[in-house]
């Protein structure tokens, strides 16, 4: 396993430069580094900032120099706000981590356990209901969906019984003076997690009943089930497990995604996460930020990659790491 | 530094254009040009308390005067209650003018000669935070600092400065190179005055930009949680009026939507929300225990740009025929109507600025004939498809606005059909605010365009954006915001006399002139105002009302609580 860890990370460097110069080529030819400068009414600003961020050099050369430096953990600074982009992208990112875990697992487990039912009750009137609710939860918009949650779950109650503030709110992760992880910071998480939950709970519940089905069919489950071994066990110790395979792969790609992809929950949900972080710098033509975002998510989508490729080894043993 | 262009709160705020409110709420718009005195003026306030509002825009630095600076909420919610400023804009009469502020002995003076010499004289209770006098020091150090600095947002003013003298700790003598008629923005509109004894040396930026502990104001900042909020404490050496709440919060909620919804829950006590769509639904839907104020007497003045160096634009009788084309008071009506404000802007400069400007525009009027009469007087001709052409070459053109921002593709939806009716045939190709004002304007890489232009300071200033000189060109850095290449001829004397002129009935008689000029040549076409907006709950009293420079929050030391 290590071994198969250590030359797959080793494989990854070469993807990662690469992609990070295409990255580079496309994001300056896209962006105009000096975009908000040009609205100041300074021209030796622009002049300064040309010399000092190196713009009057070859775009290879600027690359070569940004990824030295990238490397040695210099990863520059944003022209947006002048702060370090380094910190700037960690605290997106751990942001970002929070509901990613948290909706990750909380998807997954729901998923599951409607996937199981749904396999084990195939086209009963609980199945048919589920695989409604599923198409419903595809097709849901994620901003429409969360300003429905918000209503239906905040200002609803707020406003029909009458409390003096809503049961969950819906600004940040935090009320104002307070951080850390309380019933506080679980009143801000649960809209947005809710919110995430429902797409990904939508197609993975979908995804672990397919997976759940065509295991059920295969020659050692009905080898076991003629044996005799109770319906629940086979479902549960035999079938389960090796169904889990494929769904886990699922989730791991399906989190790389959500590293950068989860700009309209953090919009809505005024959570400074990677989504916001790519938009405010998008806006600004911020490159010094939108390079290593991409990179970091980038690099994520390896990572998790390598983590699918290896729980799919733990979880079916005919599959080697090699 | 009076005109920026002003970003959008967000590009995804259209995307949550949806509509979630109960009918059957109170609220008490006022759609005159001017806040009036609110409801909640007579509800008494305590003492203490503290309240949450949100901020739609999170500023990206708090260092005012480097570039990084520029966000018009940086002002509202950081800048104006912490950095003593020489003059502040209240209202006189019908008009908001720069009046001395509370850091003033006595009202600047200035001498109208060659070299103008400014004399400013400081309050002597006036102090910093740390207990510190605020000195001539300070000016000296901030002009300086704007002057020579190499990062430096906007050295507008600064840049005439010859000298700063300080005979003694709170007296200042700012010498002029020539004369200036917007001296009054010197150490007011955008950067005020610094501390001298905590910068002097030190790196400005590093100590200012995320935020920064000092304070010559009423409040202090607290916390700048970045992407979170910002955090307001009373300045406890504020030698003029203490604030009366304990602790004031802006939370940044970038989503109108979701804005709206906090404010309803009772999470957020206010919002000063930009007038999308959503937003002017929401209100004219009603809010349950919302108070409402809506000014149109803003700096904000939404134009059609069309760039006079491109094809069909570089015809002014076409610009002319655009202009009788377009039904603008139709446009308002549409846009702002359910909020009172219903009138089409007669001049570039923002009702701000109506004091300065002429209605020069009125003459534009939707008028169809007039526009077959200029286009057939000019060598045009229907093709079959009943668009103009002239040359083999059809008047069809692009319009580019900030993608995602609702109201102004419904404006251009809007345009679109007027123009189409009149022989005009107009494409919509809409993109970042990045793009477009860091690329396509500046490179004149566009036909025609949709964006506000704001005034910061009520002084007048359209050579930024009309004078030749201020055309974006490698020789100026392509700094100037003259993005539709206008040439007027006689306008550049105008708007420098406008600009060095210290009489101000002279500045009014060149002002108006100019607008004259610019009316008659039509470089472009203004639209109307953008009307600002301002929501609070039951909870907030005071006397509340929306300041169109420095923000709602300009009194903030007034609001409280309710009792």
């Amino acid at each position: 396993m290590l071994t198969f860890v250590t030359r797959r990370l080793l494989y990854s460097v070469p993807v990662v430069v690469v992609a990070s110069f295409i990255l580079f080529v496309a994001v300056r030819a896209t962006f105009d580094p000096l975009a908000k400068l040009r609205q100041g009414h300074d021209p030796s600003a622009l002049q300064y900032q040309i010399t000092r961020l190196g713009l009057d050099r070859s775009v290879f050369e600027q690359y070569v120099r940004w990824l030295k430096e990238f490397a040695g953990g210099d990863w520059g600074v944003s022209t947006r706000t002048g702060g370090a982009v380094l910190p700037m992208i960690g605290s997106a990112l751990g942001t970002t981590l929070q509901l990613i875990l948290w909706g990750v697992l909380f998807a997954a487990l729901l998923a599951l356990g409607i996937g199981v039912y749904s396999a084990a009750r195939q086209y009963s009137a609980g199945d048919h209901l589920f695989t409604g609710l599923s198409y419903l939860g595809i097709a849901l918009p994620p901003f429409w969906c969360g300003l429905i949650l918000i209503q239906a779950l905040a200002v609803w109650p707020k406003q029909q019984f009458g409390l003096a503030e809503p049961p969950l709110y819906f600004v940040g992760l935090h009320s104002p003076g307070l951080s850390g992880i309380n019933a506080d910071y679980f009143r801000h998480l649960a809209l947005p997690v809710l919110t995430l939950t429902v797409g990904l709970v939508a197609s993975w519940s979908r995804f672990s009943r397919a997976s759940l089905l065509e295991t059920l069919s295969s020659d050692y489950v009905r080898t076991a089930r003629a044996k005799g071994v109770p319906g629940r066990r086979v479902l549960l110790r035999h079938a389960l497990r090796n169904s889990l395979a494929p769904f886990v792969t699922v989730v791991a790609l399906d989190s790389a995604v959500l590293f950068g992809g989860l700009v309209v929950t953090e919009q809505i949900y005024a959570i400074p996460g990677m989504g916001r972080l790519f938009l405010d710098s998008m806006l600004a033509g911020d490159v010094f930020v939108l390079l290593p975002w991409m990179v970091i998510v980038a690099l994520a989508t390896i990572l998790l990659n390598l983590l699918s490729d290896a729980g799919y080894a733990a979880l079916d043993p005919r599959v080697a790491l090699r | 530094m009076n005109h920026h262009h002003r970003y959008p709160p967000s590009a995804l705020a259209g995307l949550a254009a949806l509509t979630l409110v109960s009918a059957g709420c109170s609220t008490a718009a006022d759609t005159s040009p001017a806040p009036q005195p609110s409801a909640s003026a007579a509800v008494p306030v305590r003492t203490g308390g503290a309240i949450v509002i949100g901020a739609e825009q999170e500023p990206d630095c708090a260092d005012w005067i480097a570039t990084c600076a520029g966000s018009i909420w940086g002002t509202y919610i950081m800048q104006t209650p912490t950095i003593p400023k020489v003059f502040d804009v209240r209202r006189q009469g019908d008009n908001w003018v720069p009046v001395a502020s509370e850091l003033m002995a006595s009202e600047p003076a200035i001498k109208d000669q060659d070299r103008p010499e400014i004399t400013y004289k400081l309050r002597p209770e006036a102090v910093w935070s740390d207990g510190e006098p605020i000195t001539s020091h300070d000016l000296k150090y901030t002009a300086l600092q704007v002057r020579d600095g190499k990062d430096i947002f906007d050295k507008t003013g600064y840049d005439r400065i010859a000298s700063v003298e300080t005979p003694d700790d709170k007296t200042a003598v700012v010498t002029l190179k020539s004369r200036y008629g917007g001296w009054r923005t010197l150490f007011s509109s955008g950067y005020g005055v610094l501390p001298s004894h905590l910068l002097q040396g030190k790196d400005r930026q590093a100590i200012m930009k995320d935020g920064y502990d000092f304070s010559g104001g009423p409040w202090k900042i607290k916390q700048w949680i970045r992407g979170t909020s910002v955090t307001l404490v009373p300045n406890d050496r504020y030698w003029g009026e203490r604030p009366k709440l304990g602790q004031v919060t802006f939370q940044f909620t970038p989503d109108t939507a979701a804005a709206f919804q906090a404010f309803k829950s009772g999470q957020l006590d206010a919002i000063y929300p930009t007038p999308q769509l959503d937003a002017v639904e929401q209100i004219k839907s009603g809010l349950p225990g919302a108070n409402t104020q809506v000014d149109a007497q803003t700096g904000n003045l939404e134009a059609i740009w069309m760039n006079n160096g491109t094809f069909p634009f570089d015809s002014q009788p076409v610009r002319e025929a655009i202009a009788y084309s377009v039904d603008r008071k139709a446009i308002i009506e549409r846009l702002y109507g359910s909020l009172g404000v219903k009138q089409p802007a007669q001049s570039f400069l923002s009702p701000l600025l109506s004091r300065y400007a002429a209605s020069a525009f009125s003459k534009y009027t939707r008028d169809l004939a007039k526009v077959q009469q200029i286009m057939s007087g000019a060598g045009w001709a229907k093709d079959t498809d009943g668009v103009w052409s002239k040359d083999g070459r059809p008047a069809r053109f692009t319009i580019v606005s900030l993608a995602g921002n609702k109201r102004r593709e419904l404006t251009e939806q809007v345009l679109q059909a007027q123009l189409k009716e009149a022989g005009f045939q107009m494409d919509i190709k809409n993109t970042t605010p990045a793009n477009i004002f860091g690329k396509l304007a500046p490179g004149g890489d566009f036909q025609m365009g949709l964006w506000t232009l704001v005034d910061t300071f009520p002084d007048p200033s359209l050579s930024n954006s009309f004078s030749s000189t201020s055309i974006p060109t490698e020789a100026n850095g392509r700094s100037g915001i003259n993005f539709m290449r206008a040439k007027v001829d006689g306008l550049d004397k105008l708007l420098e006399q406008v600009d060095t002129q210290l009489d101000e009935t002279a500045r009014k008689e060149a002002s108006a002139k100019a607008d004259e000029l610019i009316a008659a040549a039509v470089p472009s076409i203004p639209l109307g105002a953008v009307p600002n907006v301002l929501l609070w709950n039951q909870r907030v009293g005071g006397p509340i009302g929306i300041n169109p420079v420095e923000g709602p929050w300009w009194n903030l030391a007034e609001w409280g609580l309710t009792q």
